[in-house]
């Protein structure tokens, strides 16, 4: 029944309807609307961060607004169903109203409507009547002769009753700004589809195309998340070492990626950086060599920021960079061992190492490169040298992981860097990736080196030795019983032992759990000196062992006392390193990689087109003033034959966009006209 | 009511056009042999599209000189500061420390010395446009008209001076002084002022100064506080993604659109203030001396869109730009974003003036919140959003 109703409806009111319909998608109302939707749009996609993790919405705005948000689509805002369907109907609209408009102003162009009648003439915005002692064809002539030099095309119509009309038209080209704009917007519109993912929006749909999510190899990323030729245009990053290729692309698509056959390969030969004296990146630069079956010859070029490779319709450009696999030698160093036992590994990053140590499990996670490490400098260094920021040099970033899966990260120095005077080895160590790196800093020994570090740590690990330097630096003397001796040397045994689980704060633990409260002060002052003074013997043991005769406090150098406080912060500081094991980078082989994007966009050259006309029809539209002027002539009537024929004038004006100085110009066009002829 | 302040100097114009007076010729030769002198002074730094870029500008400055003679003697003191700047660092043996010893470095023509000069002038400018409307005072306003010129001379010699300093500093960080959000502030009140002095000069409307002031001292403001909180005067380095000739066209572009729709809406403010007045009444001696509401009213429109040609331009180098830089011309980060909301904004403002003839009152208000728009695109941006323009992080 109602369906009845409805086709009769239509079949009676096709017309009616479709006018109504067009009228709505040409209105300036809409247009506006659809202008107004798009800045709201617009304004939220840069408000809300984009293309997120789900896990991040949910941090931030909760379970509940987040589900919300994601419906309506405002975490992919530009991708969304509703503004594509926006972007559609600006389309549409824009398109039906230039289809509307275009008639009508091309006929504007070309008409001088120079038939209008008098009475018609005298209804124009500007009008102006007089008389004058010329003959009208010397008039018809003046005023030609005035508009052509005030820029005017003319044309002349002579009407049955006698009287002459010079119609001038100037500035037509005012209305071709108004289709250049407009058309513009449909041609920029149509460039911004082609390039858009519209395609692959339908093929996923269908189910023919599914983003991959893992970070898995390329053998292992099925059939539909791979994208072949017939993709028209894509935009997409890929990593490529030094002195390898690369032929596949990968398109960010959703929460996933998207893997592009590429028609080409390229190899990277070599890749530079380049920094100016403040640290900063002044260039990135690699040296491609493309080749493809249709090249005759591969093609070599090195590319830079601002400075890409075009390929037919591709365009490659330095986007990124980073470690490609930079071989690493390291030795890792137990900290608990009471022998000095490092471990040689060779391994390179992005690499896991497997680790079995007496401790446990672990593995090693190499994650990163860097040559340069640049930071700002203090004040004084600046006053001394003038730079801003110096080169800390080489380091590793990298993760130890337990059996249990907690993992913590090292930020290890290659080099010692200068802090107040003082060399030191920095390795900064942290949990989790909100945190930053708290740094311990292992000092260097007077050949700049950690031997010394680790030789003390060692001795501080070995119950044996330690006893055997306690006694050996601390003899037993008559006066002191032989219990109270071997106490003393056992005290002094505990107090290190303690030292190295926790540090200085593991000893006052242990006085505050087994010592009462009235005596604690006394107790853990004491403890504290023999720790010093435990540690201290040790440490003359290093020295001696180095070379040096010490017999008492002033055949301590500074350096060497200060080198002994500083190694106490850190022996302090180990507690809290995690893993008992300190990675040191002995030599490296660094290998970067470049991070390339290739775009291939059919639809940059129609968007720069459309461009062009807009910028070309903008300028007509707002510098090119349509403006007419009609200058009617008639032989005066009142006059005898007998004298000088005389001539009525009416000028009138219109221009299609008023503005103030219309007025003041039409004036200035009639005085001109009225002005005397020179040469009659 | 005061038609008689707009006249327009159309006779004048027409008179002049097509004649090619001595003036004009004098005027022509300066421009071309000052450019072959800077190219061939410069000119082995520079790459194809920089030398085009150098003739487009001599072009485009014979052109603006013709159509606004009073640019000409500007330009010309402009040129002989610069030229006088350069030259006492030359003879300081190319020192950016001569800045601390030359006493016109010092205290006049290193560019910061001048920069604080524009931002003092424009300060006493807005105060003295004031007082001339106060005072109804023609000389007032004429002393006012000259502070701003002064200004606008200060600036663009301290913008050359700073281009010459970044390359003495260390001829790796040379760059045109565009790059950075402290550089482009003053490019911002300089070509704000220059405008403003256009219309003011064409339309007889100095009594608009003091608006249009007020946005260039609030940007001068910032300027200080930037300089003397933040030391970003001090000259850095362009990162890579700035090394580029785009700069130089793309960055002067955008600001004139930013200059002018500042302009309309401090026109628009004017407009609202003496509609306002003029309706509580009619016979004020404020609504008298401002211009006519309809002259403010074309005013906005004209600066709306002058603005939104060039910023259509902007837009579109930008995205080109974009292309060659980031891989795409269009990537909906923040500032191109933001870029299209104002680009759309003003759009809508055309067309509903166009087709609804609306004019005056909602006109100025839309004027006045476009500036909001603008300002969010120019700093707000920078401030709370991130992306791929990071060049002036607050
Ligand atoms: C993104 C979409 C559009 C943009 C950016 C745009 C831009 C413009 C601009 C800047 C003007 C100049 C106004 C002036 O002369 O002061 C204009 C004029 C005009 N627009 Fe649009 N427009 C768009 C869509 C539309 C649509 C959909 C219509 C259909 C109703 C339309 C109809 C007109 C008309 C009739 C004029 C006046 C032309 C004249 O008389 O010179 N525009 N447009």
């Amino acid at each position: 029944m109602k369906q009845t109703e409805m086709t009769k409806n239509n079949a009676v009111l096709p017309r009616h309807n479709r006018k109504v319909l067009l009228d709505f998608l040409g209105s300036m109302n809409l247009a506006v609307t659809l202008l107004v939707m798009l800045s709201i749009a617009s304004v939220i996609g840069t408000v809300l961060q984009q293309n997120q993790t789900t896990q991040d919405y949910i941090i931030k705005f909760g379970p509940f607004w987040s589900d919300v948000f994601n419906a309506l689509g405002l975490f992919h805002v530009y991708g969304a169903a509703w503004f594509v369907l926006v972007l559609l109907f600006l389309l549409l609209s824009t398109s039906v109203c230039v289809t509307r408009n275009t008639p009508g102003f091309l006929k504007d162009m070309k008409q001088f409507s120079e038939k209008l009648s008098l009475n018609a003439l005298k209804h124009q915005p500007n009008q102006q009547s007089f008389q004058t002692d010329n003959p009208p064809e010397a008039e018809i002539a003046h005023a030609q002769a005035v508009l052509t030099a005030n820029g005017y095309k003319t044309k002349v119509h002579q009407k049955e009753d006698g009287s002459v009309t010079v119609a001038g038209l100037k500035g037509r080209w005012n209305r071709l700004g108004y289709f250049f704009t407009h058309v513009s917007i449909i041609v920029i519109c149509i460039g911004g589809l082609l390039d858009s993912n519209l395609l692959l929006k339908y093929r996923e749909l269908t189910g023919d195309l599914v983003p991959e999510t893992r970070s898995v190899s390329l053998k292992e990323i099925p059939q539909t998340a791979w994208m072949g030729p017939e993709n028209l245009s894509f935009r997409g990053t890929v990593n490529v070492p030094e002195g390898q290729k690369s032929d596949v692309l990968f398109l960010p698509y959703e929460n996933g990626y998207l893997v592009q056959k590429l028609p080409f390969t390229i190899e990277v030969k070599d890749f530079r950086i380049e920094y100016y004296d403040t640290g900063m990146p002044k260039s990135y630069e690699s040296d491609l060599i493309l080749t493809s079956p249709e090249l005759d010859e591969p093609i070599v070029k090195t590319i830079a920021v601002n400075h890409p490779l075009y390929y037919k319709n591709y365009a490659i450009y330095q986007s990124s960079f980073g470690d490609g696999g930079s071989l690493l030698k390291l030795k890792v160093h137990p900290l608990l061992s009471p022998f000095e036992n490092p471990l040689s590994l060779e391994t390179a990053v992005n690499k896991v190492e497997p680790l079995k140590t007496p401790v446990g499990k672990f593995r090693v996670e190499l994650n990163d490169f860097r040559l340069f490490n640049m930071v700002p400098t203090t004040e004084e260094e600046r006053a001394e040298t003038g730079k801003k920021f110096h080169n800390n040099g080489p380091s590793m970033i990298f993760k130890v992981r337990n059996e249990q899966g907690k993992a913590w990260e090292y930020d290890n120095y290659m080099q010692p860097s200068l802090q107040e005077g003082r060399w030191f080895f920095m390795t900064g160590v942290r949990t989790s990736n909100a945190e930053p790196f708290r740094y311990l800093f292992i000092p260097a020994d007077a050949n700049r080196k950690k031997a010394r570090f680790f030789k003390l740590l060692a001795l501080i690990n070995n119950p044996v030795e330690a006893n055997k330097v306690f006694r050996q630096s601390f003899p037993k003397t008559e006066d002191i019983a032989d219990n109270t001796y071997e106490l003393q040397i056992k005290l002094m045994q505990q107090l290190l032992t303690l030292f190295r689980a926790k540090g200085f704060e593991g000893i006052s633990e242990f006085v505050n759990k087994n010592v009462p409260e009235a005596e604690r002060e006394k107790v853990s002052d004491y403890y504290f000196s023999q720790t010093s003074f435990a540690l201290q013997s040790l440490y003359m043991d290093v020295l001696k062992q180095e070379g040096r005769p010490i017999t008492d406090d002033q055949d301590i150098t500074d350096f060497d006392k200060t080198w002994f406080e500083d190694a106490l912060n850190a022996y302090n500081g180990l507690s809290h390193y995690g893993p008992p094991m300190y990675f040191e980078l002995e030599s490296f082989k660094q290998i970067q990689s470049t991070g390339l994007q290739i775009t291939k966009s059919p639809g940059k050259d129609v968007v720069y087109f459309g461009s062009a006309m807009l910028i070309i029809g903008v300028f007509f539209m707002f510098y090119v003033r349509q403006k007419r002027i009609w200058v009617h002539i008639q032989k005066s009537s009142e006059k005898d034959e007998s004298e000088s024929p005389s001539s009525e004038i009416t000028v009138a004006g219109k221009d299609n966009k008023p503005l103030p100085e219309t007025e003041k110009e039409f004036a200035a066009m009639v005085e001109q006209i009225r002005q005397p002829i020179q040469n009659p | 009511m005061q038609t008689e302040t707009m006249t327009p100097q159309h006779s004048a114009a027409n008179q002049r056009r097509g004649k090619f007076t001595l003036r004009d010729l004098g005027w022509a030769l300066f421009v071309i042999i000052g450019s072959l002198l800077a190219w061939n002074e410069y000119g082995a730094n520079m790459d194809v599209y920089e030398d085009a870029i150098l003739a487009g500008s001599a072009i485009g400055l014979i052109w603006l000189g013709r159509f606004w003679p009073s640019f000409q003697p500007a330009t010309v003191v402009v040129t002989l500061l610069s030229v006088l700047a350069i030259y006492t660092y030359a003879s300081h043996g190319n020192a950016f420390s001569a800045n601390e010893q030359a006493f016109f470095l010092k205290y006049l023509i290193s560019s910061q010395s001048a920069i604080m000069w524009m931002n003092a002038l424009f300060i006493l400018a807005m105060i003295t446009y004031f007082l001339a409307l106060y005072q109804k005072s023609e000389f007032t306003g004429k002393v006012a008209t000259a502070m701003v010129w002064s200004a606008a001379v200060f600036g663009l010699v301290g913008m050359m001076v700073r281009w010459r300093e970044s390359y003495l500093i260390n001829v790796d960080y040379g760059h045109i002084p565009v790059s950075s959000l402290y550089e482009v502030f003053i490019l911002f009140v300089v070509l704000t002022a220059l405008i403003y002095l256009y219309y003011e000069q064409k339309y007889k409307t100095k009594t608009l100064g003091g608006f249009v002031m007020l946005v260039i001292s609030a940007a001068v403001g910032f300027i200080l506080w930037y300089t003397f909180d933040r030391e970003a005067h001090v000259i850095q380095p362009l990162v890579p993604a700035l090394k580029s000739w785009w700069m130089k066209i793309h960055v002067p572009a955008n600001f004139i659109g930013y200059g002018t729709f500042s302009i309309a809406a401090m026109v628009g403010l004017a407009y609202l203030i003496t509609a306002k007045v003029a309706e509580k009444n009619p016979d004020s001696g404020f609504v008298k001396r401002m211009p006519s509401l309809e002259l403010m009213d074309d005013l906005m429109y004209k600066n709306i869109a002058l603005g939104f040609a060039f910023f259509t331009i902007a837009t579109v180098l930008g995205a080109m730009w974009a292309a060659e830089a980031w891989g795409g011309y269009w990537s909906w980060d923040p500032k191109e974003t933001w870029a299209l909301i104002v680009w759309l904004n003003y759009a809508a403002w055309l067309h509903i003036r166009m087709s609804k003839g609306w004019r005056g009152k909602p006109m100025a208000w839309w004027a006045l919140i476009g500036l909001l728009v603008t300002t969010f695109a120019f700093l707000g941006v920078n401030m709370f959003l991130s992306g791929l323009h990071s060049y002036g992080e607050l």
